[in-house]
This record gives C-alpha cells, sequence and structure tokens, in this order.
C-alpha cells in the first residue's frame, strides 16, 4: 500500500516536502483552522485525493474513522504553526452544479480538480476558477490538481496547459495521482503556507 | 442555575424570553437577538464566579443548557412561526410526494451498488426524528445521524465491493433521496437559532448538504433529472393523479358504508326550512308535520322517496352503530374475557338499536 510514503517524481517545483511526521498539535502554538472546498468534475478523484492525504498520514487500514466528505485533517509546518483542514467535498455531477456556492460561501480554500485524461473535466475545471473569481469569498487560496497523473498514456490535457492556465489566474497548479499519492501532501502542505497568517503573529 | 449566586443570570434569561413576547415574530430579527443573547450569556458565564474553576465542557454544558431553555420556552415563536414558512413546507413536501411516484436512483446518479433500502430506510428514520425535537442542537444531531447512516453505507460498499470511495458525489444524491418533514422550517430555525459557535466543522457540512438537498427539490425540474420536459409533465400530472385517486376511493367507500345517507340529506329532497324546528328530521323530512287531510296525489312520489330514504339510512345506521361499538368494546379490553364481552355487547346492540328492525 504504502500510503505515507509520497515520492515527488514530478514536483512542480515549487513544494518543499515537508515532514509530517510530528503531526502534534501544540496547544498554544499559532493553529490556523480552515475550510477547504473541493469542486470538480465527478469521477475525477476529488474524494480520493483528500482519503489519501486524510488516511496516507494515518493507518490505511483505519477506514471506520474516517467519513465519505467530510474530512479533517492537521498538518505541521516548519515555521511551528498547525493548519487544520476542514475539507468539503462536493458532488461533481451537473446536476449539482447550482448548489456549489451553498458549499464554497465562507471557505478560505477552494482546490479545483480535473483529471489529465479528460479534457472535459479540464473545462469544468476553468468553469469553476471563473466562477470562484466572481463569488467566492474575496482572498480565496485557489489550487488548481490535474489529478490521475499516474495514467500518463492516456493523457490528453498537458502539463503546460495546466501551468499556464493557473499562472494567468495567479492559482497554485500541481499534478497528483490519489492512486500512487503522488504530491498528495505537497498540495497540502503548499496550500498551507499560501494561506493569509493573522496579522498579530 | 438554582444556586442563589447565579440569580442575576435567572433574570437576564426570564427577562430576555419575556421580552420575546412583545415583538411580532420575525425570523431574521429574532435570529439576530438570541445569537447576541447566546453570545453575551457565554461571556457573562465565563466572568462569573460560579464557573470561575470551571473547565471549558462544563461552560460547555451550561451554555448547551441555556440553548435547549431558550429555545423551548420560544419554540412557538421561532419555529415555522410565518404563513409563508409554513406555506412552503406544504410546497415541499408535495413536491416529494409526487416525485416519489416516478423518481427513481438513477435519475439521481446513485450507483446501483448503493442501492441499500435497508440503510436508506434508516437513514430517513433518524431523519424523521426530527420533529420530535424542539431543539436547534437535538434537531441538529438527527441531521447529523443521518447524514452518518450515508456515510457508513458508503464506506461499507467501498469495502465490501471494493469501489472507489465516491465522496461527496455519492452522498448528496442519497441525501436528496430521504424524505423529511416540514424541511424549510427545520433548516430555517436551526441556522437561525443554534449557538453559531456550534455550526461549524461537520456540523456545518451535514447542514449545508441538507440545505442543498433542499435547495435542489425546490428546483428540481425535467433537467435536474436529465429527462425530456414533457416526460416530468406526464410524470408529474400521473402522479397527482395517483394522489388523488385513493383519497377519492376512501372518502366514497366511508361514505358508501356507512355515512353516505346519514350526512347527505340527497340532492333530490328540496329542503322545507321550517324556522323554529329543532330536530334535523324536521328539515330533511318536511311532511312530518302534515296532516293526512293535506296531502295531494302530486305528494306520493315525494312520499314514497322520503321513505325509502329513511328506511336506507336507519339500516346503514343500525350497521354502523353495530360496528363501531364492537370494535369500541373489544380493543381496550384486557386478554382473557374478550369472547364474553364481544358476544355481549353485539347481542346488547343488536337488541337495542335494531329492535323493530
Amino acid at each position: 500500500m504504502g500510503c505515507s510514503s509520497s515520492v515527488p517524481d514530478r514536483s512542480s517545483g515549487r513544494s518543499t516536502g515537508l515532514n509530517n511526521g510530528e503531526n502534534s498539535e501544540g496547544p498554544d502554538a499559532k493553529n490556523l483552522r480552515v475550510k477547504l472546498v473541493l469542486l470538480g468534475d465527478s469521477g475525477v478523484g476529488k474524494s480520493c485525493i483528500v482519503l489519501r492525504f486524510v488516511r496516507g498520514q494515518f493507518d490505511p487500514t483505519s477506514k471506520v474513522t474516517v467519513g465519505a466528505s467530510f474530512l479533517s485533517q492537521t498538518i505541521a509546518l516548519q515555521d511551528s504553526t498547525t493548519v487544520k483542514f476542514e475539507i468539503w467535498d462536493t458532488a461533481g455531477q451537473e446536476r449539482y452544479a447550482a448548489l456549489a456556492p451553498l458549499y464554497y460561501r465562507g471557505a478560505g480554500v477552494a482546490v479545483i480538480v480535473y483529471d489529465i485524461t479528460s479534457p472535459e473535466s479540464f473545462a469544468k475545471a476553468q468553469y469553476w476558477v471563473k466562477e470562484l473569481q466572481k463569488h467566492g469569498s474575496p482572498g480565496i487560496v485557489m489550487a488548481l490538481v490535474g489529478n490521475k497523473a499516474d495514467l500518463q498514456e492516456k493523457r490528453e490535457v498537458q502539463v503546460q496547459d495546466g501551468t499556464d492556465y493557473a499562472e494567468k489566474n495567479g492559482m497554485f497548479f500541481i499534478e497528483t495521482s490519489a492512486k500512487t499519492a503522488d504530491n498528495i501532501n505537497q498540495l497540502f502542505e503548499e496550500i498551507a503556507k499560501r494561506l493569509p497568517r493573522p496579522s498579530s503573529s | 442555575m438554582r444556586n442563589p449566586a447565579s440569580l442575576d443570570l435567572v433574570r437576564s434569561i426570564k427577562s430576555f424570553i419575556v421580552s420575546f413576547s412583545f415583538n411580532a415574530p420575525n425570523p431574521e430579527n429574532n435570529s439576530k437577538r438570541i445569537q447576541d443573547f447566546f453570545l453575551s450569556m457565554e461571556a457573562a458565564i465565563r466572568g462569573h464566579p460560579l464557573w470561575e474553576a470551571s473547565s471549558d465542557a462544563e461552560i460547555d454544558n451550561a451554555l448547551e443548557g441555556l440553548e435547549k431553555y431558550v429555545m423551548t420556552k420560544l419554540h412557538s415563536r421561532t419555529f415555522a412561526s410565518s404563513a409563508e414558512d409554513v406555506k412552503m413546507d406544504a410546497e415541499i413536501s408535495d413536491k416529494i410526494y409526487l416525485l416519489q411516484n416516478f423518481l427513481r436512483p438513477q435519475h439521481l446518479d446513485i450507483p446501483s451498488v448503493l442501492q441499500n433500502e435497508t440503510a436508506w430506510l434508516l437513514a430517513e428514520k433518524e431523519l424523521k426524528k426530527i420533529n420530535a425535537f424542539k431543539v436547534p442542537r437535538e434537531k441538529l444531531l438527527c441531521i447529523i445521524n443521518c447524514c452518518r447512516v450515508i456515510n457508513n453505507l458508503l464506506l461499507n460498499a467501498s469495502i465490501s465491493e471494493d469501489r472507489v470511495l465516491g465522496g461527496a458525489d455519492d452522498f448528496l444524491p442519497i441525501l436528496i433521496y430521504a424524505n423529511p418533514p416540514q424541511l424549510h422550517s427545520n433548516l430555517k430555525f436551526i441556522q437561525l437559532c443554534r449557538m453559531q459557535s456550534k455550526l461549524v466543522s461537520e456540523a456545518a457540512y451535514f447542514l449545508t448538504n441538507l440545505v442543498s438537498a433542499k435547495s435542489f427539490i425546490v428546483d428540481l425540474n425535467a433537467k435536474s433529472l436529465s429527462i425530456e420536459e414533457s416526460e416530468f409533465e406526464e410524470s408529474m400530472q400521473a402522479a397527482k393523479l395517483v394522489d388523488r385517486v385513493p383519497q377519492e376511493t376512501l372518502i366514497t367507500f366511508d361514505k358508501r358504508s356507512a355515512f353516505r345517507n346519514i350526512t347527505d340529506p340527497g340532492s333530490s329532497i328540496p329542503m322545507h326550512k321550517k324556522a323554529n324546528s329543532n330536530i334535523n328530521g324536521e328539515l330533511n323530512y318536511p311532511y312530518m308535520e302534515a296532516e293526512a287531510g293535506e296531502l295531494t296525489v302530486g305528494d306520493v312520489e315525494r312520499l314514497l322517496s322520503l321513505y325509502k330514504d329513511v328506511v336506507t339510512k336507519y339500516t346503514s345506521l343500525c350497521s354502523t352503530v353495530r360496528h363501531l361499538s364492537v370494535s369500541k368494546t373489544v380493543s381496550p379490553v384486557p386478554q382473557g374475557n374478550d369472547d364474553d364481552l364481544l358476544r355481549g355487547s353485539n347481542g346488547t346492540h343488536k337488541d337495542t338499536s335494531c329492535k323493530g328492525d
């Protein structure tokens, strides 16, 4: 299985691979809590990414302790802050698209996922980016994620397309594989680092 | 709160509740007042000498107790308090009722491995408990329990069917399939009156899912189910007919078997109402005070029809009375004497009510 071993073989170049071994929640440390909403077409692997992220840190067999659509996970950063992600999954089918605003309202982070083997899902991701730019919370941190990076031979969306689009829209971009756990931790660590810090600290 | 030292707190709670009855219900305004009150009470409790040595958990308990007390007192003024809310509830349940006639799991993208009637019923049962509770926290718990049942179904399916866990793609459709009562009012009540500090994290997520389920149902049209407009309209019309037929049959059956001829004076018989009559029969049977000499040949036809009417009514009245008295006597009787009492009552009523048949 090896869920916790994430080998960044195709790093975006920006992730700095933190070690999450010491995942202790210091009660007096600067503890951030952030609502993260997952958007993307049905079947692109939104929930797999989160499950990999949450389970990868622990025993992969502990299935009963996690929910199916709401998950929370705390990570520790090098500067001794901890970030607790409260991850809100959304239904990706087209018929439920109109309900998304109920979920992303008040979210500090939006992770928009597409499948690198499906150009339709990439188009859908761009739709979500535009919608969030219009209606999302101001200052929302957005990440564009190309999932299923293990399916190289079926790739239809080039890395460059993702990078370009993300750059144009001031987003963080990464390709992941929920299947091999590739870049999963990097995704969340990078988001954590981009979160606005409370000004008092 | 019984401690005399808490008198100041008790006083402010009471005056808050009393102050509420002076104002006309206005949900949004009420919500603000309630939330502000919770906040000020939280500050008061935290700074109070009585709770000085208390842990966060104990203070939490006190706050939950406060919410429970206040919201129980204010329930009737805050829950489904406007005519609009009541109307909205009725509209949504009507729509759900019609949809149940033709909506299938595949319309909502529920995969067949997740079509588990037992788990769905269990989830629905949890949700239906919502009206048994008056306090936002308890209502919210019903929603959370329902969502957990669905979550477990998804997790179990992912283990036993070796299926990739679908997350919200699977979760929301199943939740929409459950049919909660007074959906609109319950959600509004929780959103407005639950202590805001508790409406976070998983609880907020599950609540949002139910809010979005409601929103989906309210806006539901042919496109939401990926079917043709005409098919949707036809199905809704058909559902309305299915809905009406059993009710009509039921009423007709009732009337025919027992009350039709009693309650319905018969449209063919004109009512010659006597101003000072106090017997119902006199209204319906205009010949009650007539003398034989006053009658003409033309009256024979009406007299005959009235006679038939009376006989029919009397017969059905007899059978109904017999029926009613039997079922009344039997049900509350403790074990053992059933037979005797049944026979006794049957016999008596036959004797008294149908004598001279």
